[in-house]
């Protein structure tokens, strides 16, 4: 059957309502006006109109949002200067700050905060919110913002990118076409961003058909699993910062939390995983639950309720893990390019900045009507030249240290603060899913013998899930592809013991009864809370997150 | 000179359709905003009920146009008649609501007359005397105006829900029921309708049921839920499940109760087999009495549950339907 499509030409696509993508837009709208302001005073011609969309596979802007978050205000105030009088939605300032060594029920207090986590200037924040509040900017300027339009597929001529193909609508769970089936539109742009976030689907075709990270280093992952706890009292003032290593993560696994307070009574707190662990039964989920049985932890939350949950992946491979950001009629910006900065745990203020970087290259582009990576390259050369850049050049080496371990990790960190990120020579590193060790013969203890769950401190995650708000539509394909299910259940068995049920933080994969002895993988897609955890951990990297019918996915409120 | 509005009214064997009374909704905004005056047409057999309920309206004038051929729906007979009414009464503005049937025959009938049709509107304004429908596209992510420049009348059909059916003005005398001739003849008719068929089964609609008994994993295999639907029959009570059992296609999906399927709060919620996921729970947790039958006594559906049985089902449920069996036949 030939699906008649429609066609809606742009000039630019943005594709994902993220930090990098709406301050893209914004910062685009204001350098056209200025433009043509300036062309109108110097007579010469000005650009016709530009149309930018941007497009989300989320129900809403800022619903598959979710960060720590502590924002390094120093690129928003290059937006928006006086955001604070534009209503920008911080928590509060960076007050009192903490980093502390956990042993199973000690703390051992860091004597200095080491540099790259002093955060005296930084604001807490939602992303969630504060996303919302970018795309009512970016509708102010004129931009065209679709939410529930994932993008299936890059469109292309050749190699060139001139847009996306948005996912079809209304399709059933055998792929047939249900009675609301609305084939997915293709949408042309003379340049298309994507900022699709942490292992952006389309990115990740992109990359591998145009090859764009031949010279970079694999990227390597954290993922961070978070709740929101509501306090009946003060007891944990808004802007409060505390940090933590240790316990209860091994010292292969590289990882520490964060307990933020936010304003009305609410506690942030999470825990990032390195997604590069050697056991295969490590369980993000379970160790952030156990995290929160540690006396700091569970007396901080005593008399609290949990309000959110939520878990998302992050990119911490920094500089060397940067793919080629351009080609020709593409640009790939924020977390989709690994712009994150992993010392200091910050990529927000590195989104904005990159956003507002690839709008300059963009006007530039318009002006010139060239589209081909030869003026959009501008863009590779502008990042590693801005602060950004700096910043990430100077924390090169920081997770490739962790990469053998937390002591050497430790130890490296420390020679660079001193020496501003120089080594003697440059760290290797591959990709996290190829640490993950086979399953020995002696059965280890049970690391999770001891966690219980009361359903006052800690949660199954089950449980947990329902706290992200999830929904899916029951009636359409699973979103997470799996190319050879046997493997799931002729190999993997033995060789890891299904880690997917581990690494998931919302039950997705489930080994179920198969029938005559057998197991089988049962995917309860409906549960996804669009981590990307499978696609970048599954050890035979045969998972492929794919987005779902528009809409879908958690409902993140405040995250 | 083509003045008024006619709006066309949908039944099938003398029921009326409830989107005609939105398209109503948006005719009257129309008729106010322009000054055109409103009539109202049933097309049909034996559609004098229909007629009279329209009446009780805020409208000018109702319109039957009967005959044995438009008894039942054919696009033919439809358009056909259609036509001669619109011819007839002359009027600036054709409103339906966007029903499968209007997408069937309007267009057609747009065509014979060799005018405009602007469909599926979700809304209207006016401009001096002109009206400028609103209509969505791409998915419904954009609005956009249609401006109509050609001759009257000008044909629009209203989606479904733009307007609520409720908010379609009484009149506060009824409008006069004046039957209108036309003609067709069995020739134009080249369709014959087969008798009535619905491929999906009706919805369950678990939520008006007082007697609820729900599955869940606790059952095992497919084979075993025969005897949940025992217990089921023996009480009277609809059968429903957890959401794996739905997953496995034990029970058809219209069967789940959860935050991913129907919410429920009958008189009797007996769960066999259903630990009490949060996610199942939020969908019964309003229901009078909750009885549960699980092996594990840590299950959370015991927190919420009135009354509870540790045990294994397989043998308290066979046990549970033939005590009610008995007490039924002997009551």
């Amino acid at each position: 059957m030939s699906i008649e499509r429609d066609t809606l030409e742009m000039d630019v696509l943005l594709v994902g309502a993220g930090p990098a993508n709406l301050a893209c837009a914004i910062q685009l709208s204001k350098l056209i006006s200025a433009h043509n302001e300036r062309s109108k005073e110097s007579g010469s011609k000005p650009l016709d109109e530009v149309n930018i969309a941007v497009i989300e596979k989320a129900s809403e802007i800022g619903a598959h949002q979710l960060s720590g978050a502590v924002l390094d205000p120093i690129s928003l105030r290059e937006l928006i200067p006086d955001f604070e009088k534009h209503g920008a939605p911080l928590e509060a300032p960076v007050g009192e700050e903490h980093v502390y060594f956990l042993s199973k029920s000690g703390k051992i207090p860091l004597p200095i905060l080491p540099p790259p986590l002093r955060n005296h200037g930084n604001y807490v924040v939602s992303l969630n919110k504060l996303t919302r509040w970018l795309g009512e900017k970016c509708e102010e300027a004129g931009v065209n913002i679709f939410p529930e339009f994932p993008g299936a597929e890059m469109l292309y001529e050749g190699d060139t990118v001139v847009g996306v193909r948005t996912g079809d609508k209304g399709i059933d769970k055998t792929g047939k076409p249900k009675s609301n089936f609305e084939p997915g539109v293709d949408i042309t742009a003379k340049v298309t961003v994507l900022g699709e976030g942490v292992r952006g689907s389309l990115t990740k075709q992109m990359i591998e058909r145009l090859k764009l990270d031949r010279e970079s280093d694999p990227q390597v992952y954290s993922v961070g699993i978070k709740e929101l706890w509501e306090m009946p009292d003060d007891r944990f003032a808004p802007g409060s910062v505390i940090h933590t290593m240790g316990w209860p993560l091994d010292s292969r696994t590289f990882g520490g939390s964060w307990v933020y307070g936010m304003r009305d009574r609410i506690i942030d707190i999470g825990l990032a995983v390195g997604l590069d662990y050697r056991d295969p039964k490590i369980d993000p989920h379970h160790e952030f639950q156990r995290f929160k049985t540690h006396p700091l932890i569970s007396d901080l939350l005593k008399g609290g309720k949990l309000v959110r949950y939520g878990a998302k992946a992050m990119p911490v491979g920094g500089w060397f893990t940067m793919p080629q950001l351009t080609s020709d009629g593409v640009m790939i910006i924020g977390d989709s390019a690994g712009m994150l900065n992993g010392e200091r745990l910050k990529g927000i203020h590195t989104a904005i900045k990159a956003g507002m970087l690839a709008a300059e290259v963009i006007l530039n582009a318009l002006v010139k009507k060239e589209f081909t990576r030869k003026t959009l390259s501008e863009f590779d050369l502008k990042l590693k030249s801005s602060y950004i850049g700096r910043e990430l050049y100077k924390s090169r080496n920081f997770h490739q240290a962790f990469d053998r371990g937390r002591m050497f990790g430790l130890m490296i960190e420390g020679i660079s603060i001193i020496t501003g990120g120089r080594l003697p020579s440059r760290l290797p590193i591959k990709a996290g899913h190829e640490h993950m060790q086979k399953l020995t013969s002696e059965a280890g203890a049970d690391r999770y013998a001891g966690l219980k769950y009361d359903d006052q401190l800690t949660f199954d995650k089950l449980t947990d899930v329902y706290y992200s708000s999830t929904h899916h539509d029951e009636d359409q394909p699973a979103h997470l592809k799996v190319v050879d299910m046997n493997i799931c259940i002729d190999r993997c068995v033995t060789e890891y013991g299904n880690p997917c049920q581990n690494f998931c933080p919302a039950n997705v994969y489930e080994m179920v009864d198969g029938g005559e002895g057998k197991r089988r993988l049962q995917i309860n897609f409906s549960n996804c809370v669009h981590c990307k955890t499978c696609d970048i951990m599954d050890p035979y990297q045969i998972i492929n997150w794919v987005p779902p019918e528009g809409g879908g996915g958690p409902n993140y409120r405040k995250m | 000179m083509s003045q008024g509005i006619v709006l066309f009214i949908e039944q099938r064997d003398g029921v009326l359709n409830r989107t005609s009374f939105e398209a109503m909704v948006a005719a009257q905004g129309i008729a106010s905003a322009t000054g055109e005056t409103l009539t109202a047409v049933v097309l049909g057999k034996s559609v004098a009920a229909v007629a009279s309920e329209v009446a009780s309206k805020k409208l000018q004038a109702v319109y039957t146009a009967e005959d044995d051929r438009l008894a039942e729906y054919t696009p033919d007979g439809y358009a056909a008649a259609s036509k001669q009414v619109v011819e007839k009464l002359d009027p600036r503005f054709v409103i339906l609501s966007h029903t499968y049937q209007v997408r069937d025959y309007a267009p057609k009938l747009a065509a014979m007359l060799g005018r405009t049709f602007v469909t599926d509107c979700v809304g209207f304004r006016a401009e001096g005397s002109e009206v400028v429908f609103t209509r969505q596209i791409f998915q419904g992510k954009i609005n956009t105006d249609v401006r109509v420049v050609g001759a009257p009348p000008i044909l629009a059909s209203f989606q479904a829900g733009s307007y609520r059916a409720d908010k379609a003005e009484a009149a506060e005398a009824p409008a006069p029921i004046t039957p209108i001739e036309i003609n067709i003849s069995d020739i134009q008719i080249r369709t014959q309708a087969e008798a009535k068929f619905q491929e999906a089964k009706q919805a369950v609609d678990l939520s008006q049921a007082p007697l609820i008994v729900a599955v869940g994993r606790g059952i095992k295999s497919q084979e075993n839920i025969e005897i949940v639907q025992k217990l089921a029959e023996a009480m009277g009570a609809e059968i429903a499940a957890s959401r794996p059992i739905c997953d496995n296609e034990w029970l058809p999906m219209d069967r789940q109760i959860g935050s991913s399927g129907q919410t429920v709060s009958p008189k009797l919620y007996l769960a066999v087999g259903i630990s009490g996921a949060i996610q199942h729970v939020v969908g019964m947790k309003n229901s009078q009495t909750i009885v549960a039958i699980n092996k594990d006594a840590e299950a959370p559906i015991f927190d919420i549950a009135d009354y509870g049985i540790v045990g294994d089902l397989f043998e308290i449920v066979p046990a549970l339907t033939a005590e009610i069996l008995k007490a039924k036949s002997e009551g």
